[in-house]
């Protein structure tokens, strides 16, 4: 409780300061993958019937209240990094099979987008450091690396990636907000655990 | 031997066979041989749109020595789609043979079977192959075919949309084209395709081809992307050297293809991007080739150069152009050379100098230096160079950096000047120097003048501005000089003799003067050749509205079009020949470029005035500005206002005096006219104005007359009337006093004769010095009441700082107050004449001598007295 209180206390407490940076940067995130959809689906005339046909691409274990924060963390770090090949991938079949034109808003956007996830990565590395749990590299073994068959295929392929981004960035800015509650909850419960045990002994 | 004897287990069969044929048919055996003849191991293959078939001969075909003819049916749903026959020759005949054919629909979308079968001379074989190629396989989604195709612009496409089991179509179309363009049949239950002209090339992410559909209640969609594009037209290739190391091949790239088009230089190793080709080679062997390729999916272009590359050098531009010596009309420019190579080329050079454009170019051995001519002081250049070759001349450099410099400032030039006479005055006057002339800023301007024959002292003026103008003796010739000064000094004297009023000279008068007409934005004007020009002549021109704007041009011919003036504007131009004196006017002339119509109101200040039956309307002046138009005259018309029937009649008259200033209607009756003035021009007539008059007869004059002549003198007499009346009383005094009863006492009864004498010759001296109150004492004080006078009613105070006096409210306006003694206000009998009276204010030295009271006519002004004498009257 001593610890809790002199963290609170100070603010400088390490989680909880890059959570809140973590969650900004997922939210502007959230934003301009919400343009680059946008701009992606009236650059290539995409309509609804196509878009609603979509399936995930990113797999990772299936959300549960039985997580605890490192388990969290790392289930949506994997998801983002999943992310990040597909979407690397993406760029780069999109520029090789349908690339040549003029680099515009689109190009820019999509960029930004790549960068800014990247960020998003390093800070939920720092998090999960930080929460102390291990450091490990999610497993992108299970990652759907077949290629689109055809260049129609490609075009949706790249939307759903662009759409698999969206919805982690959205996932992400959820996670990280709720994140320094349930830390708190789990140190104090850590702590009476202790306690209790002490006096056992 | 184990194979040996597997080939005897097969020919001694076929030879048995064959003899027993030719045995047996008995001459006809080889027909019999042959009825085997056709086709074996048929397969067919497809990519894209294609189909690909190929098979073998029949070992009996061999017997055929005869070309065989082999027939291939493409049936789709056991209908033909296409027909054709391959020729086999006898030679070939036990070969592999191939055939293709590309469908215009997508395979997938039919499963086309083919049918070979094989004839001869006019037998047909009755062996037959059939192959058919697998259909697309089963799929949850609708299905467009061909997948990712490319077409050329303007080729007619098909897609095909095959849906999975149970699939409803919807529609189908090309994303950005019309649905009207498209035309969608149903081959069978489970495929539609759309045929249409493809007229526009695709985006860098091509076209999308979508077939919508519903299938298990849930509406979807799928698709292809097609590419449209044209093929390669790039053409002249051209390679070169620039750095005497490498080779650059560029060409000239034809329309965007809209598709990737690859590009290689054929047999090199030079690297191509976008649309140069480079790589490393020695150009010093001589000629040689070059192959390029241009590659995408709708075509191949090859194009070739071939050069020695000596002759083929382009060169870069030069580097750090720099002045080494900048004087007033001279610099010398210097640069260097990036390629030291260049330094044994004979090079030619040129500079391109603003404001002067390209110079001519000079040449040298590795040149990098040239000298800069004729420059203007005092002027900022900006400099450019660049170079090639001089005995191949190939391409220029591109221009070098741009160097600028200023050039060291010197005198002015020498001025341009002119005169202009009128009446005693010349006006001399000259061109303001422009900057590239002045070569500085001009501080002022020297006029200097003497007689021609040196006998007069050199006169000096010096001004700011240009034009001077001097009163000088017409009856001689001056010789006038101006120099124009800057900071660097004078410029040399411009020269200029004045005429004498002896010789024609340049006074107008006597002079021809004519118009002329414009044309094409200003005067063409040309005049006979003078034996007097012996340097040219000098027109000069200006609007004739403003003669100080005057400008000129000295041309040797004669004629000259004198440009960029204004329509509407009268312009005066004279034509002056130069002598070796003063220069002799020619002629002058007045003209438009072109009339325009005169817009506004032209007589401002239109007036009438009748006299008799005959009115008279004037106007001002018209002045030069207004006229855009020459005015040929002036028309009048007018009509009786009184007769408002479309019958009445107009009269009218005119002038053709263009400076006449008014028109005289006659024969008017007594009427309201309207008047209309209006100006002939060439374009019409114009400035119409409208004046109303009411033209009266001569008794009505008369009576008018008179009645105004009464009306005055009533009035006079009115107020004379009134002013009598008001001063009444002043009036009567002065003409008819009151005569004041004399007072008869004992006394005076028992007075001597003496006294009786004094009565009867008037007033008395004594008499008048009986009235001693109405005159103030001398010395005595104003308002100072007599010491008899009865205290005043009633006291006012007194204003502050003024001493209090008991009379200052009861005498606030004496003259006002001055109370005159009526012979009703004599005071009853026994008194004397001795009544009290309030002192006057009197001004001692207004008052005459012997004077008793005043009397003022206007008395509410400033009191005017008049003395009026209390003279007793005898009744």
């Amino acid at each position: 409780m001593a610890e809790r209180r002199t963290r609170g206390t100070s603010g400088s407490d390490p989680s909880r300061t890059t959570a809140a940076r973590a969650t900004a940067i997922a939210e502007q995130l959230h934003h301009e993958s919400c343009i680059l959809l946008e701009l992606y689906r009236k650059k290539e005339k995409l309509t609804v019937g196509e878009l609603v046909a979509d399936r995930r691409l990113v797999s990772v274990p299936p959300p549960s209240s039985q997580l605890d924060t490192g388990d969290t963390l790392w289930r949506l770090h994997s998801a983002l990094l999943q992310c990040r090949s597909l979407l690397e991938r993406a760029i780069a079949k999109e520029e090789q099979e349908l690339g040549g034109g003029k680099k515009g808003d689109y190009e820019t956007m999509r960029k930004m987008v790549k960068d800014r996830l990247s960020l998003l990565l390093i800070n939920t590395e720092l998090l999960r450091a930080v929460d102390g749990a291990a450091v490990l590299t999610p497993n992108l073994d299970e990652l759907e690396l077949e290629s689109p068959s055809s260049l129609f295929e490609l075009k949706l392929w790249i939307y759903r990636i662009f759409k698999e981004v969206e919805h982690w960035s959205k996932t992400a800015i959820t996670t990280l907000q709720g994140l320094p509650s349930v830390m708190d909850k789990e140190r104090a419960r850590g702590a009476r655990l202790r306690s209790m045990r002490s006096a056992r002994r | 031997m184990k194979s040996e004897s597997v080939t005897r287990s097969i020919m001694i069969p076929f030879i048995l066979l064959s003899l027993f044929c030719h045995s047996s048919q008995d001459g006809n055996t080889g027909e019999h041989v042959v009825l085997l003849c056709g086709p074996k191991n048929l397969t067919l293959k497809s990519w894209d749109q294609t189909i690909q078939a190929t098979w073998e001969d029949d070992p009996s075909c061999s017997a055929v020595k005869e070309e065989l003819v082999y027939e291939l049916l493409v049936l789709v749903r056991d209908q033909q789609v296409h027909h054709d026959l391959v020729t086999v020759t006898p030679e070939q005949i036990g070969l592999s043979h191939l055939w293709t054919w590309t469908s215009h629909r997508a395979l997938e979308c039919d499963s086309p079977s083919v049918l070979l079968s094989v004839r001869y001379r006019n037998y047909t074989s009755p062996r037959r192959q059939e192959g058919t190629l697998p259909g697309m396989t089963n799929s949850s989604d609708p299905e467009v075919y061909p997948r990712d195709p490319v077409f050329q612009v303007g080729s007619r496409a098909t897609f095909c949309c095959v849906l999975p089991a149970g699939g409803t179509f919807t529609d189908m179309y090309l994303v950005g084209y019309n649905r009207s363009e498209g035309n969608i049949t149903k081959i069978n239950n489970q495929t539609y395709s759309l045929s249409l002209v493809l007229n526009q090339p695709s985006s860098p992410s091509g076209t999308d081809v979508k077939c919508e559909a519903t299938i298990h209640q849930q509406p979807t969609d799928n698709g292809v992307t097609a590419f449209i594009g044209y093929p390669p037209d790039d053409r002249e290739l051209q390679c070169e050297t620039r750095d005497l190391e490498s080779v650059e091949c560029q060409w000239t790239v034809g329309r965007d293809t809209h598709l990737p088009t690859q590009y290689q230089l054929v047999g090199s190793a030079y690297e191509c991007f976008q649309r140069t080709c480079r790589g490393k080679e020695d150009v010093s062997t001589g000629e040689r080739s070059w192959k390029l390729r241009a590659h995408n999916e709708l075509g191949t272009v090859e194009l070739t150069d071939s050069a020695d590359l000596m002759t083929r050098v382009h060169m870069l531009a030069p580097e750090s152009v720099t002045g080494s010596t900048v004087n007033h009309r001279d610099a010398r420019l210097k640069w260097s050379w990036k390629v030291q190579g260049y330094k044994d080329l004979n090079l030619t050079c040129e500079v391109n100098l603003s404001h002067a454009g390209p110079q001519k170019p000079n040449s040298g051995v590795g040149l990098d230096s040239t000298v800069l001519m004729n420059l203007i002081p005092n002027w900022s250049y900006n400099v450019t160079v660049r170079c090639r070759t001089t005995q191949h001349p190939w391409k220029w450099s591109s221009w070098s950096s741009t160097f600028n410099f200023h050039t060291k400032g010197d005198v002015p030039d020498a001025l341009d000047v002119w005169m202009k006479m009128k009446d005693n005055e010349i006006l001399i006057i000259w061109k303001i120097l422009l900057e590239k002339q002045s070569h500085g800023h001009v501080l002022d301007y020297t006029v200097t003048w003497s007689n021609i024959r040196g006998t007069e002292q050199h006169n000096t003026t010096t001004v700011t501005h240009n034009h001077v103008t001097l009163r000088l003796d017409t009856t001689q010739q001056y010789v006038v000089n101006v120099t124009a000064r800057n900071v660097n000094g004078s410029s040399s004297p411009s020269t200029i003799i004045t005429p004498s009023s002896s010789s024609a000279g340049l006074n107008p008068t006597g002079v021809r003067g004519s118009r002329m007409a414009g044309g094409g934005g200003g005067f063409n004007v040309s005049w006979s050749s003078s034996p007097a020009a012996s340097c040219g002549y000098i027109v000069d021109w200006c609007p004739s509205s403003s003669p100080s704007t005057v400008t000129w041009i000295k041309v040797p011919q004669t004629n000259v079009f004198l440009k960029n003036l204004r329509e509407g504007q009268r312009y005066s131009v004279s034509i002056s020949a130069c002598t070796r004196g003063a220069a002799l006017l020619l002629e002058t002339r007045e003209g438009y470029v072109q009339e325009q119509r005169i817009q506004g109101d032209l007589f401002r200040a239109l007036r009438s005035k009748q006299t008799g039956s005959e009115v008279e309307l004037s106007w001002d002046q018209i002045p030069l500005t207004e006229q855009t138009a020459f005015i040929q005259g002036y028309v009048l018309e007018w009509s009786d206002r009184d007769q408002q029937d479309n019958n009445t009649a107009v009269h009218n008259v005119s002038t053709d005096e263009p400076t006449s200033t008014s028109l005289t209607a006659s024969d008017l009756k007594t009427s309201s006219y309207t008047f209309t003035v209006k100006a002939r021009t060439a374009l019409g007539e114009c400035c119409s104005k409208q004046l109303i008059v009411h033209v009266n007869s001569g008794t009505d004059n008369w009576i008018r007359t008179v009645v105004i002549s009464l009306a005055a003198v009533f009035s006079v007499l009115t107020l004379v009337s009134v002013v009598c009346c008001r001063q009444w009383a002043c009036i009567k005094q002065k003409v008819y006093p009151p005569i004041p009863r004399p007072l008869l006492t004992d006394t005076w009864l028992r007075s001597t004769g003496e006294r009786s004498l004094h009565v009867d010759q008037g007033p008395s001296e004594v008499d008048i010095m009986d009235a001693p109150q109405l005159l103030r004492k001398p010395g005595a004080q104003v308002n100072q009441p007599p010491p008899n006078l009865p205290p005043p009613l009633r006291s006012l105070p007194a204003p502050a700082g003024l001493p209090s006096s008991p009379f200052r409210g009861a005498f606030q306006n004496l003259s006002y107050d001055l109370m005159m003694q009526t012979e009703d206000q004599q005071p009853p009998e026994g008194h004397t004449a001795e009544y009290p009276a309030p002192t006057p204010p009197l001004d001692t030295a207004q008052e005459e001598p012997g004077s008793h009271m005043t009397c003022d006519l206007t008395y509410i002004l400033v009191p005017q007295p008049v003395l009026c004498k209390f003279t007793p009257l005898m009744n």
